[in-house]
């Protein structure tokens, strides 16, 4: 599947399902930048409604950090506008009020303590210094960091520091949030509660979340919405169950002990419907299953399938029905776009 | 509601005088001038000193190592926050590039008050009484105020254009240098020669430090009125104004992620890289 030419991927339109149904936070149009001669990015366009969630991929070097940066006014666009909360890129100060950002990597002043951190922030956002620190407090207690207020930065633990840092980028209350890889390093539990967290600021606080991650399962766990870049280029973009759905129709994905691989196989090829049966992936064990899907029929074909298993006494481990995963989506899409 | 540039400048002190940098270079500084004013104090030799001379050593020394200190500060609030990593949160806020500009230049200048303070009272035991210290007292003030925003300005605008700390330190010490050593090597003798003395009147009008250096010469040595010496002042006001105006004007494009000068140096090699037989291309 490509991208290119496809005029519903390239100005993807969040649709107000689901929590956000609310107006348009975010909207990019063709933005494109140039390092010299060489392009970083060739024309982005979507749209964020508020309350929603929407994930940002891309391999390295696709222009995902070019990206937030332009569309957090670090960077101008050589060519393209965006609006954030009605406000033109052409008022850059008027936007950083109206953003908050956690980015990939930030420094955070050793000896400065968690609340002093973002009181700080606060003050520069216009707060006096009192009413900072009061909202401070607040931000703090909501992002899990209420009994490490008073102690020094510089003691925290990685995941403490991704906490103080989303604090920061909530301490004007802003209407989208860029996320760049705030699950990064964090252990199992640090990124289920950060995740948590993400949810909460697009539910609660009904904005608009741009999630930059490479984690594929995290974005296709949170997020609402997804745009796919490669090469500085869109090439996927919607809603993630639709975009799932698009890149592998009519494949589901099985996985039994490797010592049952042949005798899979054999049993599932005796269903007239499916069309061929090979292994996938590295892993062994795994069968990836071609079948003639008509619409309304993918959960019989699915129950033949399991049925047919059983049957043959075979123990089936996982089961991914027909879309796959968004992780065989994203490999497919840029795949494809770097060839 | 206080305004970003406070708020910055707030921050800034903060770092820099709650154990910061500012505070361990104000105490070297302290010690330094400490063991040089003991020295010319009770050194036998440069005991021979006149009274008026051994002070104008100590305003000129005092001076130009606060003048460093400011320097090396400003030379560190830009690259310095790029390497911590730290510049990209300030940038996200609404404050002006000028604002974070403002706030950090005052900052850098703070060192010059304490510095002042901690030098006033070895003048004053130097003087020994003597009415010099009025003049050492009134002209250190005045070049001192002058020249310390322009020292930290001139170490922020080489901050901005270096992305390491280190290189931006170097440069500006090696800036410090280019300005300082001209006027201490080519300071007349007692005996001056006639070139000795054209090449000393040539400095004053070209490097500030000289100009400054020649005005305190000339009010603590010989007495002489302001309207025999307002025109060394000329040059340091000049060269602060100029310096004020650039960091401020830059200042809007250059407190940025990444310093420009090294993305220019790497457009210039890209573009030399393109010509035949240059480099190998990989298309």
């Amino acid at each position: 599947m490509n991208g290119k030419g496809d005029a519903s991927l390239m100005m993807y339109d969040g649709d107000g399902r689901g929590s956000g149904s609310g107006p348009d936070v975010l909207i990019a149009e063709n933005l494109q930048k140039f390092y010299g001669p060489r392009p970083a990015l060739r024309g982005l366009s979507f749209t964020l409604k508020a309350g929603r969630i929407l994930g940002f991929l891309g391999p390295n070097g696709a222009g995902k950090t070019t990206s937030i940066r332009i569309l957090t006014t670090i960077l101008e666009p050589s060519a393209g506008r965006f609006e954030v909360d009605g406000i033109s890129c052409d008022y850059p100060d008027k936007i950083r009020r109206r953003i908050g950002v956690l980015p990939e990597s930030f420094g955070l002043p050793k000896q400065m303590t968690g609340i002093e951190y973002v009181t700080f922030f606060g003050q520069l956002y216009g707060l006096s210094a009192k009413a900072a620190r009061s909202h401070g407090l607040k931000l703090l207690e909501e992002v899990g960091l209420g009994q490490r207020t008073k102690s020094l930065v510089g003691t925290y633990s990685h995941g403490m520091r991704q906490r103080v840092g989303l604090a920061r980028a909530l301490v004007n209350n802003p209407a989208v949030v860029f996320l760049d890889e705030p699950t990064l390093g964090l252990d199992p539990r640090g990124q289920q509660e950060l995740r948590e967290l993400v949810r909460q600021i697009a539910r609660e606080r009904n904005a608009g979340v741009v999630l930059c991650s490479h984690l594929l399962a995290e974005v296709e766990t949170v997020c609402d919405d997804v745009v796919i870049m490669s090469s500085g280029e869109v090439v996927a973009a919607g809603r993630v169950a639709d975009v799932i759905g698009r890149a592998e129709q009519n494949v589901i994905r099985v996985r039994v002990p490797a010592a049952s691989i042949d005798e899979s196989r054999r049993a599932l090829e005796t269903i007239p419907a499916v069309r061929k049966v090979e292994a996938a992936g590295a892993t062994p064990g795994w069968l990836r299953v071609e079948v003639d899907g008509g619409a309304g029929e993918e959960h019989t074909l699915n129950n033949r399938i399991l049925d047919v298993l059983i049957r043959a006494e075979i123990t089936v481990l996982s089961f991914e029905p027909q879309g796959g995963r968004l992780q065989d989506v994203f490999l497919n899409l840029t795949a494809e776009a770097i060839k | 509601m206080r305004p970003a540039w406070w708020v910055i400048c707030s921050r800034e002190l903060r770092d820099l005088w709650i154990g910061g940098k500012a505070l361990h270079l104000i105490l070297i500084y302290t010690v330094l001038l400490g063991i040089y004013a003991f020295l010319l104090a009770s050194n036998a030799e440069v005991k021979l000193l006149p009274l008026k001379e051994m002070v104008l050593e100590m305003v000129r020394a005092s001076i130009m190592v606060a003048l460093f200190i400011s320097l090396l500060i400003g030379a560190d609030s830009v690259s310095g926050e790029r390497e911590r990593a730290t510049l990209e949160g300030l940038l996200l806020t609404p404050a002006s590039r000028r604002q974070i500009v403002f706030g950090k230049l005052l900052a850098a200048v703070s060192p010059w008050p304490v510095a002042l303070a901690v030098s006033i009272p070895y003048w004053s035991v130097l003087a020994k009484g003597d009415p010099v210290f009025s003049q050492a007292l009134l002209w250190g003030v005045v070049l001192g105020t002058l020249l310390a925003p322009a020292c930290a300005a001139l170490g922020m605008i080489v901050s901005m254009l270096c992305n390491s700390n280190k290189s931006s330190m170097l440069v500006s010490i090696g800036l410090y240098l280019l300005l300082l050593l001209p006027t201490e090597l080519a300071r007349p003798g007692r005996n001056p020669t006639a070139a000795e003395v054209r090449r000393a009147v040539a400095y004053q009008w070209v490097n500030p430090w000289d100009a400054a250096s020649t005005l305190l010469g000339k009010t603590l040595m010989n007495d002489a009125p302001l309207r025999d010496v307002w025109v060394l002042l000329v040059l340091p006001v000049l060269f602060t104004v100029i310096v004020l105006g650039l960091v401020f004007l830059y200042g809007n494009r250059g407190v940025r992620l990444e310093a420009a000068a090294p993305q220019r140096w790497q457009l210039f090699w890209a573009r030399w890289g393109h010509v035949p037989g240059l480099t190998t291309r990989h298309d």
